[in-house]
């Protein structure tokens, strides 16, 4: 039973890094629609902009080494999508082009981490955490403030989209961008802004993912992906809450199941979910209108 | 000097292989498999445990039958038409376009992690490795005249596939395909059964990818998960564009630039004292970027897919018209001619 709530604590905390990261990869989607395949990478970066801050430079405690290094991701991002992703969707009207320069760009990206930073594994330099023990779980306190961010961002994304005009503006460009375009909303703007706060998110959810883990290395990000697909698809794509809900299933699911089964397999987990996903519910537990 | 020329010729005409079998999944038929080189590594693997004997120590993997060269790769190409089969039941019917990149990229990324982690099958994350080269006892053959040999073969399975791929991409199907990249709604209403054409364009696709990898194999005599990391499919992909999406002489042209000049070519040059794999990944990155310049400057590609002409009605036959006069938009996104063609 222990290993059970074991296996919980972490999920929880799997569940978190990969909520921040779905949420950052849903915002993007519902606004452009198209899916950004480098964003693993973007989260690579975000890991690696901590650890310069951390690390190579200023020494900067890891938390505020992570703000940093989320937010010139976000910048990152709006350069990203001015000059490349965005003239691409709008010279093409297919989105295959823009889906193979995502790639690319996740290709290029990852090669350009491994040229700066080289391919050794490396470790963030942080106090030793101590295990507290809440009911049956058992948690160290980097871990329960992984959460705690986590919690922050659903708290705060769900503000600005209910309360603030960014959010409102973000819903209806999601819904119908030429209705919001001609309802008066600067989306271009929009765009810019949705693009920052992508970056960020995922910058962030890299950082949190090398801290939960213990390490960072190039490729983590990457291989990542696929289960953030999985979470996005499960809550149904473009849904930030759907997103939100995904992250927090499959991210128990995956660890959980690593108490029963090897846990080198517990990332499969992950695209049996997606599979089944597919096949009973493919527009996922939220749909948007429109089929799959 | 003979040994480096007929390791590019290899890879010049494997890659060819492999970019035929993506260009009529993406460039005929507009399935955008980001799962390529999964059914590439499952040719290779099955390629590999079919060659090799059973009683190899040391190495952890299923079958070995020991079947010579010809059969071997057949089985290997079989096995991954045998997969597109199961892929393409679950996804093809149910997903548009970017759905369907997004479970195949993450088909791609799970094969990975499944292989690296599960020994039992193909050995896990060594991979295997002392995989027979074909043809050496029959012929007698050392370590470099394999090497030429071996290119001259797949030189010749290469032409043998072009001249197929020809043909079917010359024949109705390859109009029915190319009239459901264009617009599937409008060749499903003009009784074209959509799902069944796109399965076939995968599993044709699936079996050159298959052989292509089942080559690779016997070639170098070792295959691991490193070898198939989502970027590699990007690398045909890379090929396709460049040579120029939907025209088969287009994917020799690619592969000659992209996977002969621009990848294995900087191999041969020194290392960077202090920076290992600099090299490798600075070259990795300029063919994402030289994609990326490519399909914004000519989108089309170097060798332009031949603009089809139906048979007018009578319409008076007007001259040829170049591909790329028509603006890249038009082209890419749908030749009229080609959409009348698939009516007919």
């Amino acid at each position: 039973m222990s290993l059970f709530w074991l296996s919980v604590g972490f999920g929880l905390v799997t569940a978190s890094v990969l909520s921040i990261a779905s949420i950052g990869l849903s915002l993007q989607f519902g606004i452009t629609n198209y899916v950004n395949f480098a964003y693993g990478d973007f989260m690579a970066l975000g890991a690696f902009f901590t650890y310069v801050f951390n690390n190579q430079v200023l020494h900067f405690n890891i938390w505020i080494a992570m703000v940093i290094g989320s937010l010139l991701v976000g910048a990152f991002a709006v350069i990203v999508n001015r000059y490349l992703l965005g003239p691409f969707a709008r010279r093409f009207q297919t989105t295959h082009y823009v889906l193979i320069v995502t790639f690319g760009l996740s290709l290029v990206m990852l090669n350009l981490i491994y040229s700066i930073w080289g391919a050794d594994v490396r470790f963030y330099s942080m106090p030793i955490a101590s295990a507290l023990s809440i009911g049956p779980l058992r948690l160290t306190v980097t871990q329960l403030v992984v959460i705690g961010i986590a919690a922050l961002m659903i708290g705060s994304i769900h503000l600005v989209l209910q309360r603030t005009r960014l959010g409102k503006s973000m819903r209806a460009m999601s819904d119908n961008t030429t209705l919001a375009m001609t309802s008066g909303i600067d989306t271009k703007r929009i765009t810019t802004l949705t693009w920052f706060l992508s970056g960020s998110m995922a910058g962030l959810a890299g950082t949190v993912l090398g801290i939960s883990e213990g390490n960072l290395t190039p490729a983590s990000g990457e291989l990542f992906l696929f289960v953030i697909f999985a979470a996005v698809i499960l809550g149904g794509i473009g849904s930030i809450y759907g997103a939100m809900g995904g992250a927090i299933i499959i991210g128990l699911a995956t660890e959980i199941s690593a108490a029963f089964i090897d846990p080198a397999y517990k990332l499969d987990i992950a695209f049996i979910a997606l599979i089944i996903t597919l096949l009973i519910r493919p527009n996922g537990l939220i749909a948007r209108p429109g089929t799959a | 000097m003979l040994y480096y020329v007929f390791t590019l010729v290899f890879f010049l005409f494997d890659y060819f292989i492999l970019a035929m079998g993506l260009n009529i999944q993406y460039g005929a038929t507009g399935i955008l498999n980001f799962a390529y080189i999964g059914f590439v590594a499952v040719g290779a693997y099955m390629t590999g445990v079919a060659g090799m004997p059973s009683n190899i120590t040391g190495q952890h993997y299923i079958l070995g039958l020991g079947l010579p060269f010809p059969l071997n790769t057949l089985f290997g190409g079989l096995s991954a038409m045998a997969m597109a089969v199961i892929v393409a039941l679950i996804t093809l019917r149910r997903l548009r376009t970017d759905y369907l990149a997004i479970v195949l990229i993450s088909l791609s990324l799970v094969l990975y992690d499944f292989c690296n982690n599960f020994v039992p099958l193909f050995n896990g994350a060594d991979g295997l490795y002392n995989v027979p080269a074909p043809l050496t006892k029959a012929l007698g053959l050392n370590v470099n005249s394999f090497i030429v040999v071996f290119a001259c073969v797949t030189g010749v399975v290469a032409l043998i596939l072009w001249f197929v791929m020809a043909r079917v991409t010359n024949a109705p199907l390859g109009r029915s395909l190319r009239a459901i990249r264009d617009d599937s709604t409008v060749a499903g209403a003009l009784g074209k059964d959509v799902f069944r054409m796109q399965l076939k364009s995968m599993l044709i696709g699936s079996f050159y990818a298959g052989i292509g990898g089942g080559l690779l194999i016997q070639f170098g005599g070792s295959f691991n998960p490193t070898a198939w990391l989502p970027g590699e499919t990007f690398v045909v992909f890379a090929v396709l564009i460049v040579g120029g999406a939907g025209n088969n002489i287009g994917m020799f042209v690619g592969a000659l630039l992209v996977e002969t000049l621009l990848i294995h070519l900087p191999a041969f040059l020194p290392e960077i004292p202090g920076h290992p794999g600099l090299i490798e990944y600075i070259d990795s990155a300029l063919v994402g970027i030289v994609l990326m310049v490519m399909l914004w400057t000519r989108p089309q590609g170097i060798v332009p897919e031949r603009v089809r002409r139906a048979v007018t009605f009578g319409v008076p036959d007007r001259p040829e018209i170049d591909a790329r006069e028509l603006g890249s938009a038009e082209v890419l996104g749908a030749p009229v001619a080609a959409a009348t063609e698939g009516a007919k």
